[in-house]
């Protein structure tokens, strides 16, 4: 599904992906981790499109695509959804308002008729019973004043509207109590299916006890040194970075 | 020839009578105010009076008037069934409410606190044309007046002068439209004098929708007595130039007045939003929120100014003045100007000036909405303050369609 072949970029000069390989398939769940700085949020933006990142070289295929031809909406529209670290607070436009223009947009651009309210509300509500989010969550205006369990249970809210083929998820565990965690892991493994793919990018190995991957890799300054299983994840909540990142 | 010139030679040649007279030569003493005058600084109306105009429809000698299609009406109305309809000066058609009164009987007389100034002494010399609406006391009316203003005369500078009276505990909701089918140049100079009675409640609401050849002044002053509430919101989504007179003055305690407004505008288009809130009398209230977006080389000024007179105490007002700069070529000019003499009131003011918001737009685009859209949601967001406050709900659909319309987007913001 995903390729990424040497894939170098940074931003303005100074050069923060030194070359990355990576094969994600349908059905997988990898799990990228490493220390902060490594360019664990750089990989997720320029796979995302965030325009201020500058790709040197290299390529990122997607279902054989150039993902990097695309602008941000296009990569969305083939299927590609990143779940922030951060998600942005927009006064003014309501949670579902806001989901509405999303599902209604990426529709009409893959030459779909606007779905009907009555499914769109009923899809609404599957999803959100999924993550335990309760209905006046939806009138409120996007992410203002969400605690920061209420923000990444709304990106995943939005991931289960948009049902994407990949999704990349940027440091959901980052803000999460340990409850908020399990209904968040919860709500992303019900979605995974033979199909799909999700890629996990995390600091710590806390998540990966509630979405189990299928494979790690460790990304440590702008590459990838180390990969392998599950146990990987394991090992490096034991013992740090510092035992892979030394023989560098 | 010259407006000012022009102007004389109309009334030499058919007369004003007295007070008209004192008004017209106030004018021509004062003539029409330059960027020399404080109050006009950022707003000249140099390339305005630059135009010729016809001044009357006995000057152009055409003795009777377009008819009115009843589709052009539909076209343009909000679809309510109490309808003011005038065309070229005419009224044409109004509606008859109980405890409603409504001709047009234009003013002949200058209101005791209507302060002079050129461009009301203009019109009140030149009026011809305008609407007279009294409500009797405790009168509720429940679905909003439309007040519609046709054109179809090319090349017209037309004076309107309109009149309002709301008695004592009565409530209403007005929806006023300056249409222009010329599509010519054409100037409207219009006067609007209301009061508010004690205990009554009414909300104003201007659409200033026209072309880009259309020049609009529009003076509106607003007396209040006491416990009465009065609001207006002041829609503007094009035109080529505009500058509002908005001039609250408060009477007796406990009296509130709301300001609001939207300005929309895009290519060359110019609009001036002066407001200025006299509050006279203790505990009394005045709340202002005006959002302006601009696109391509448009400009705005916006001039908010708030006195609290001596006696005045307690009195709680609140301005903000935010603004949206879409492009390099648009700018806008705020000044929010509070004379205070009173020392026991709460008075708060804000102005900001921006761009969207570089990291939501990629957010949304992350989640498929293209570009040009993410930019018209978060454009809608910033004006949403106001127009998600508009009661009147076919008002509002119609506010979000123009908002739709106006930056080239087929959304639904409803």
């Amino acid at each position: 599904m995903l390729k990424i072949k040497d894939l170098k970029a940074g931003i303005e000069e100074t050069q923060i992906l030194k070359g990355i390989n990576l094969e994600v398939k349908a059905g997988e769940v990898h799990a990228i981790m490493g220390p902060n700085g490594s360019g664990k949020s750089t990989l997720s933006s320029v796979i995302a499109g965030k325009e201020e990142y500058e790709v040197e070289s290299g390529e990122i295929i997607f279902n054989g695509e150039d993902l990097l031809e695309l602008a941000p909406e296009d990569r969305a529209h083939k299927g590609v959804f990143m779940s922030f670290q951060y998600p942005v607070e927009i006064p003014g436009i309501s949670v579902s308002n806001f989901i509405k223009t999303s599902i209604s947009e990426s529709r009409k651009a893959i030459g779909l008729p606007p779905l009907p309210t009555k499914d769109l509300l009923r899809m609404m509500r599957d999803k959100m019973e999924l993550l335990n989010i309760n209905q006046g969550y939806l009138s409120r205006s996007m992410n203002e004043g969400f605690s920061g369990g209420e923000k990444k249970r709304n990106e995943i809210f939005q991931m289960a509207m948009l049902e994407p083929k990949l999704s990349i998820l940027d440091e959901t565990d980052s803000g999460l109590d340990i409850d908020a965690l399990r209904i968040v892991a919860n709500g992303v493994n019900k979605l995974k299916n033979k199909h799909n793919a999700t890629v996990v990018i995390t600091h710590y190995q806390r998540l990966l006890e509630y979405i189990i991957p299928d494979f790690v890799h460790v990304l440590y300054d702008g590459k990838i040194i180390k990969s392998g299983g599950k146990e990987l994840a394991i090992e490096l909540e034991e013992r740090g970075y510092e035992w892979i990142t030394k023989k560098q | 020839m010259s407006l000012i010139k022009h102007l004389k030679h109309h009334v030499d040649q058919f007369g004003l009578d007295s007070k008209k007279k004192e008004a017209f030569s106030s004018f021509i003493k004062n003539g029409f105010p330059t960027t020399d005058n404080e109050e006009w600084k950022y707003t000249s109306l140099k390339k305005v009076i630059n135009e010729d105009y016809v001044l009357s429809r006995a000057e152009k000698n055409t003795k009777d008037s377009a008819t009115l299609e009843p589709s052009i009406i539909q076209k343009h109305s909000l679809g309510f069934n109490n309808k003011i309809v005038f065309h070229n000066g005419l009224l044409v058609d109004y509606p008859i409410i109980d405890g409603v009164k409504i001709s047009n009987d234009v003013l002949i007389e200058k209101h005791e606190d209507e302060t002079s100034y050129s461009l009301t002494d203009l019109n009140f010399s030149l009026a011809d044309s305008g609407y007279s609406i009294k409500i009797d006391k405790n009168t509720i009316v429940d679905e909003p007046i439309e007040i519609l203003f046709f054109n179809s005369e090319k090349q017209i500078f037309g004076q309107y002068r309109n009149n309002i009276k709301i008695e004592k505990g009565s409530n209403v909701k007005l929806i006023e439209r300056i249409i222009d089918l010329s599509n010519s140049r054409t100037f409207i100079n219009t006067f609007t004098y209301i009061k508010c009675e004690s205990n009554s409640k009414l909300k104003f609401y201007k659409i200033q929708n026209n072309h880009d050849k259309s020049s609009l002044i529009d003076h509106t002053n607003i007396s209040q007595e006491r416990d009465s509430v009065c609001g207006v919101n002041t829609l503007i989504f094009s035109g080529g130039f505009i500058r509002n007179n908005l001039n609250f003055k408060q009477n007796g305690s406990n009296c509130e007045s709301n300001m609001s407004g939207i300005s929309l505008l895009d290519k060359k288009q110019f609009a001036d939003n002066h407001t200025f809130v006299d509050h006279k009398k203790a505990n009394c209230r005045s709340n202002e929120m005006y959002k302006g977006i601009y696109l391509d080389s448009s400009k705005g000024v916006f001039n908010g100014k708030i006195m609290v007179r001596k006696d005045a105490q307690k009195i709680d007002a609140f301005q903000s003045n935010n603004n949206l700069l879409l492009s390099n070529a648009s700018s806008i000019d705020s000044k929010p100007q509070l004379e205070i003499y009173a020392d026991d009131v709460k008075c708060s003011h804000g102005c900001t000036i921006g761009q969207l918001d570089e990291e939501a737009l990629f957010y949304m685009r992350s989640r498929g909405i293209g570009k040009k859209e993410a930019q018209a949601v978060l454009t809608y967001a910033f004006a949403s303050e106001v127009i998600e406050n508009i009661s009147i709900s076919k008002l509002k659909n119609f506010c979000q369609h123009l908002v739709a319309k106006k930056l080239g987007v087929n959304l639904d913001f409803s």
